[in-house]
Order: structure tokens, then sequence, then C-alpha cells
């Protein structure tokens, strides 16, 4: 489960994010979405430990990600906008590493590599160095380590850039499969048909205040709706 | 040239809306780094005024010996600036990104090169600027030198002194790269480090200084004659030989003598920027390329992935007793372990710097400083125990300041996992003590040995060394925190940001405080050992004890600093 309250974030006078409070529970595929600089890298930055809030709680799996940070952090992967690795270390040392920041056996993270070997179409690749890597390849080693202490929650900031059709393919089939199967998936995105495809609810957020939030169920479909509220919201 | 203007231009504009940033965290910085190079600045005039007027009015060298001196001071400045040159100029001019941009403008090759090479100079060599013009400052007041002399010597001779030292790197730089495609990089690196170290011992036996004084003082005291013949014929094509004489000539007010050396100096910095520009014209671009080739083509079997006790996944028994049972102690160090060794110019230093201290000790070791004289006693102790705190200060700048840094972009995978943040920094600040500790100590135990000191001397050496090491990790550890660049991937960039200028400075005055701290009562000691025949300890326990106090000091103030540090925004 993922909770906001009230969470506000300042740059000085530059208020990024402004008393934003969701409610997200386990099993959920939820879309945030927004235009450029509207506030979505720092609240899901805000979230990761990676900034901290000018004022506001950001509970993940009921623990606060700053008075109570390490058993949140045990709870989520992250998957940044950039998908950004130790230059020296090839993609399966990077895996180990992660691994063990999580305090996992090697035998486990061997076992979870061999996986994402799979799932990923990594091959050969993931014994090369992360400096020789294109940006699909590294975004795909990144989502693989978000994964490899199989989280409860997934954050993924703009998981699609730089993917090709079929590593986005990949990439969408392992996500609905993973929340089908109970993970809480929260991403930020630019791609509209993607949210349509996966998202069982979606925010917009516009100069760091939350303008909009919908449900896509059964019911309620947005059958190609979403561009145009988007554009008609942000405008 | 309205292209080289206008990126000029850009540049500097960046340079100076960062200098005058209107928060309080921004001008205080500023005000700080004024405080501390200003403050660093008098204490090397300060420094180089007296050392020329002890040399001078109390040992009575002569002038001409003085500026032999000079310039063996000055070739291993034009060495020291040479290679920082070399090593900063490949990240510049070769891996920097804005290259890569800049190559795909409309702009000539020539220009790119000239625009990062005067970037790269101003950043690699102004700390040695400063420090060089505040020794001629010194140096010139003590002569009453009028002002003009500054002006022409700063401008037409010393600045011209180190772009020569700068321009001979580059093309040298340019020169390597094309044979490293042939050779590979680690055969051309290691003869590098080879040659360098050959040059600096080939120049002092050549110019063999303690014949030089010999000859002399046979004519004393009429010592202050021009003794050029001396020289050895190679001197003549040294530029920091071409200093020298204009400074002697200048200093004795022979302007018509040293005319013809401020032209040489000046013309050949303009003669090896006209060949650097036209070898840039032809080759750097090619270079470039070839850069870009090594860099994709390089191997990801390492040398080390053979080392099986430190591979990802791999667990033994020895490896055990230095990790721990905690699988994330383990991850940190078995990262720090290959991000090292696969980076070259990780190893390489770290390779020249264990040189170094194997040159060090075998040349204490057939030195003859068992002095039977108090005074020179402690002087020598101090000045053995300068050297140990100013290499250690080195090697903390080198490698510990940039440690935080290091973590890169990559930063993002340990601040979103369960690691806490503190211990990340403990992992750190522990690794690196222990490993500066260690040199220390060898260092020490070295020292003492050949100058068969006490017991009492070599435990209180050893003591102090072990402050030193305490204080000199933690403020670089601190500092390096405080002043961390995740997006510099290059260490040798981080190691001569301003930040670790600061850094360097504060541990020059942590070591003068400690030789002030220790100077009255070591001299006491020795000279009550000389006069009575016996040690009295008790003597320094009180000096330790302060000694002790600062670096616990430091140690506190820089280990907050840099655990409040890590904990910003990222």
């Amino acid at each position: 489960m993922i909770e906001l309250k009230h969470v506000s974030k300042k740059f000085g006078s530059l208020t990024a994010v402004d008393d934003i409070s969701l409610k997200i529970e386990a099993g959920q595929f939820f879309g945030f979405l927004g235009p450029n600089g509207a506030g979505k890298t720092t609240t899901i930055k805000m979230m990761t430990g990676l900034y901290k809030p000018t004022s506001g709680q950001c509970l993940i799996s009921g623990y606060d990600i700053h008075t109570n940070s390490l058993p949140a952090k045990r709870s989520f992967g992250y998957v940044p906008d950039q998908p950004y690795l130790y230059e020296k270390l090839t993609g399966r040392e990077f895996l180990y590493f992660v691994g063990g920041l999580f305090h996992m056996s090697a035998e486990s993270i061997k076992r979870k590599i061999e996986e994402a070997v799979d799932l990923f179409e990594l091959g050969s690749f993931i014994d090369k160095r992360a400096e020789e890597y294109s940006q699909g390849m590294r975004q795909r080693i990144v989502l693989a380590a978000a994964l490899v202490h199989d989280p409860r929650v997934l954050i993924i900031d703009e998981p699609m850039v730089g993917l090709d059709p079929r590593s986005m393919r990949l990439v969408k089939d392992t996500l609905k499969r993973k929340a089908k199967e109970g993970l809480l998936v929260f991403m930020s995105t630019h791609l509209l048909d993607i949210v349509e495809e996966l998202c069982d609810r979606i925010a917009i957020i516009k100069t760091g205040r939350i303008i909009h939030e919908q449900v896509q169920n059964e019911a309620m479909r947005f059958n190609g709706q979403l561009e145009t509220i988007f554009l008609e919201l942000t405008k | 040239m309205r292209e080289l203007l206008l990126v000029l231009n850009l540049k500097s504009a960046s340079f100076l809306k960062g200098l005058f940033l209107l928060d309080i965290r921004a001008f205080l910085k500023v005000f700080s780094t004024l405080l501390i190079f200003g403050g660093f600045s008098f204490g090397v005039f300060f420094m180089a005024r007296s050392v020329t007027a002890y040399l001078l009015d109390v040992a009575h060298i002569g002038s001409f010996l003085l500026h032999r001196f000079l310039s063996m001071a000055l070739y291993v400045f034009f060495v020291t600036v040479n290679v920082g040159n070399l090593v900063v100029c490949y990240a510049t001019l070769y891996r920097s990104k804005e290259v890569g941009f800049l190559i795909s403008l409309p702009i000539s090759h020539a220009k790119v090169f000239l625009l990062r090479f005067v970037d790269n100079f101003f950043y690699s060599s102004s700390t040695l600027a400063l420090i060089g013009l505040a020794a001629l400052l010194g140096y010139g007041s003590y002569f009453d030198m009028p002002w003009y002399f500054y002006f022409f010597t700063v401008f037409f001779v010393f600045l011209p002194f180190m772009l020569i030292a700068g321009v001979i790197a580059v093309v040298t730089l340019m020169g390597l790269i094309a044979i490293a495609a042939r050779i590979g990089v680690r055969w051309l690196l290691g003869s590098l480090v080879v040659v360098y170290l050959s040059a600096v011992y080939m120049y002092f036996r050549t110019t063999n200084p303690v014949q030089l004084v010999g000859e002399v003082m046979k004519y004393y005291p009429d010592v202050n004659k021009y003794f050029g013949y001396l020289d050895p014929p190679l001197m003549r094509y040294l530029p920091n030989h071409w200093v020298t004489e204009f400074l002697y000539w200048s200093v004795n007010g022979n302007y018509e003598r040293a005319t013809p050396w401020f032209f040489l100096v000046f013309l050949t910095m303009v003669g090896l920027m006209a060949v650097a520009g036209l070898a840039a014209r032809r080759f750097y671009y090619r270079t470039w390329l070839v850069a870009s080739d090594v860099e994709v083509m390089r191997g990801s079997k390492g040398p080390g992935q053979r080392i099986s006790i430190m591979q990802f996944g791999k667990r033994s028994r020895v490896a055990g007793v230095f990790l721990g049972t905690n699988p994330q102690t383990e991850a940190l160090f078995k990262r720090d372990f290959w991000m090292f060794f696969r980076d070259p110019s990780q190893w390489l230093h770290f390779l020249v710097m264990v040189l170094l201290i194997m040159i060090f000790l075998v040349s204490l070791g057939s030195l003859d400083i068992q002095i039977d004289q108090p005074l020179m006693r402690t002087v020598s102790f101090l000045v053995i125990f300068l050297f140990n705190g100013f290499f250690i200060a080195s090697v903390a700048l080198r490698f510990v300041f940039p440690a935080v840094s290091l973590e890169s972009d990559c930063f993002w995978s340990v601040r979103s996992s369960p690691l806490e943040l503190r211990k990340l920094y403990f992992h750190k600040l522990g690794y690196a003590f222990a490993l500066i500790l260690v040199t220390v100590e060898i260092l020490v135990l070295g020292s003492t040995t050949v100058r068969g000191d006490d017991k009492v001397l070599t435990a209180i050496a050893a003591l102090c060394g072990g402050c030193v090491a305490l204080a000199l990790t933690s403020l670089h550890l601190g500092a390096g925190t405080y002043f961390a660049m995740f997006k510099e991937k290059n260490p040798v960039r981080v190691a001569s940001s301003h930040g670790a200028s600061l850094a360097f400075l504060g541990s020059m005055l942590y070591l003068a405080i400690v030789v002030g701290v220790l100077i009255v009562p070591l001299h006491r000691y020795f000279e009550i050992s000389f006069l009575l025949g016996q040690t009295i300890p008790a003597w320094l326990y009180l000096p330790v004890g302060v000694v002790a106090t600062i670096s616990l000091l430091i140690f506190f103030v820089s280990t907050r600093l840099g655990l409040s540090s890590i904990q910003r925004d990222f």
C-alpha cells in the first residue's frame, strides 16, 4: 500500500509538489500523469527517500519512508527515470549488488537472475559491463534489479523511455502479470495508450497539485478518451 | 571565431552565475573558499620570503645556488602541472560528453580542442598557479622588486611556463592515444609511469645538487658570482632553467641578460601553442575517434575477474574474514573493489603512490640522519613527519575525497535500498582509515628505524601518525561528501575540484598546527636527551594529547558534516 498525506516539496521559493494526498491499495496498477515539470519525478523521489518532503508523510506498506525508512525500503522496488548503472560492473554483478543490499542470499539472487535472464531476454549481455549497454538494455537491467527481491510495491518513473517495441511489450507483459499476482505498481509516464492498456486507476498532476483522479474498470473504461481528458485538463 | 567566442561567453556567464548566487549557503561557500585560499596564499608568500631570506642571509648560499634550487623546484612544479594536465585532459578532451556535443556542431575540431584545453588548463592548474604566484610574490618582495617585474613575470614568464607544461601534456596525450590503439592502454600507461619517474630521477642525477653545492662552496664567501659553466648542457633546453635565468638576472638588476630568457619562455609558449593548434587540426578528431573506439572495445573480462574470492555470488572463507556475514557489507565491498580495479586511473595512481612510498623508504635508508644536534634532530624528525603527513594528505585527497562522488548517478540504487546511509558512510570511512593507517605506520616505522629513534619516540611517532591518519581520512571523506559531484565520473576531476582544493588546504593547515604543537616540546626532549643522556617522555605526553584532541575534533566535525551531507536530497 502507498499512502501520501498532504505531501509538499519546496525548492527555495518554488513549490514543486503542493499538498498531495493519495492512497493506493495492494494489487492496483496506478498511472501518474502530468505534463513536463508538473512534479511527477519529485513526488516519486519523495516516495523512495531520495528527497525529503518539506511537509507531509509518505507511507509505503504502512511505514513512513523518512522516519522508518528501512522496512519501507525493503517493501518496494524502484525504477528511476534515467537508468543509471555502475559503468564498470556487469549487469549480473549489479543484480548481485542490489540483492546484497536487500539482504538476499547468493543462492536466491542467482535464482532470480536466471529468471530475469529469461523474462527480460538479457542473454549474454548480462555479463558485459554497463558501459557497453544501450538505453533499452539498461532499462531492462534496472527493471530486473527492482524486482530481484520480490517487492510488494513497484515504483516506476517513465519505464518505456528508450525501449524498442519488443522490449516495450516485454515490460508491459511483465508488469501486467506482476500486478495480477498482487504487486502494487505506481507508474509515472507520458505514454497515454500504455496507461489505458495497463492502469486501473490514474491521477493527473499539474503544477504540483493533483487535478484529476479516475478509476478504470469493467464498468468504466477510458476507450481512447484519456488523451482528450489529459489535454483538456493540462492546457 | 564567432562560435568560439559564443561558447567562451556562455561558459564564463555560467561560471559567474555560479559564483554570485544570492543565497546564504553559496555566499558562505565563496567566503570560506576566499578565506582559506587567501590564508594559504599568505602562508606560501610568507614561507617563500622567509626561505629566501634564510638561504641568503643566514645560510649564505649565494644568489646562484638559490636560483639553482629554485630551478629544481620549478622542474618539479613543471612536471606536476604537466602530469596534472595529462591526466585531466583525457577526461576533458576525450571522455567528456560536452566534446561529443561540440563535435556534432559545425565548429572546427581545432576550436573544440582549444576550448577544452583552456577549460582543462584552468581547471587542473588553478591551485598550482595560486601557489606559484604567492611564492613569486614572496620571493620578489625579498628583493624589493618593482611592480612591473611582477606584471611581466606573471603574464609573460610564469603563466607561459605553466602553459608550456600544459601544451606539452596535451600534445603528448594525442600521440599516446594514437599509440594506445596499437599497443593497448595498460602497457602504455605503465610505460608512461616509468618514463616520468625516470625523467625526475635522471634530472636530479644530472644536476647532482650535492656536487653543485660542493663546487660553488669552494669559492666561499665569493658565492654571489655567476657559475653558469657548472650547469650540465642539458639544462639549457629545459623551461625551468629559462625561468630561473630570467629571475636570476632580473633580481641582480641586469635586465639586458634577463630579456633573452624572457623572450625564450614567451615565444616557446607561442610556438608550442601554434604546434598544438596544427596538431589538433590534424590529429584531434582522429584521436578522439580512436579514444571512443577504445572505450567501446575495452574487454569486459577485466584482470580482476580471475580473483575468484571477490566474485559476486561466490563466498570463500578468506573473504568471510574481511567481510563478515552481512550481505550488504559484502555487496558494497565487492562493488568498490571491482570499480576500483577496473578503472585504470584508479589502480594506476594507486600503483604510483605505492612506488613513491617504496622510493621514499629506500632513499631514506641511504641517508645518514642520525644527527647529534638537538635542533637539527628536531627539524629532521618534523620534516620527515611533515613529509609523511603531506603524502597521506595527497593519498586521502586522491582516493578518499572522491569516495562518495564515485557513487555517481547510480546512487539511486543505494539510496532507495534498505541500507542505512550512516552504515555506508562508516563503511567508506572504515576501509579508507584502515588502508591509510597501515600506510602511515609503514612510513613512520620506516623513518624511525632509519633515524635510530628510541622506543618512546617511535611510539610517539606511531601515535601521532595514527592521529594524522584519522584526522585526514575523516576530513577528506567529510569534505568529499559535502562537495559531492555525483555527475562527475572521473575521480581525478573530483580530486582536483575546488572542494578538493579546500580540503587539501585544510589538511595542510592541520599539519602545520600539529608541527607547531610538537616543535618546542620535541626540541626540549632532544636537548635533555643529548645533554643529560636520558629521556624524559613526560615532555611529550601533553603535546601528543593536544594533537590527539585536535585530530578527534576534526574527526567529529568532519564526520558530522559528512553524515548530514550524505542524507541530502539526491
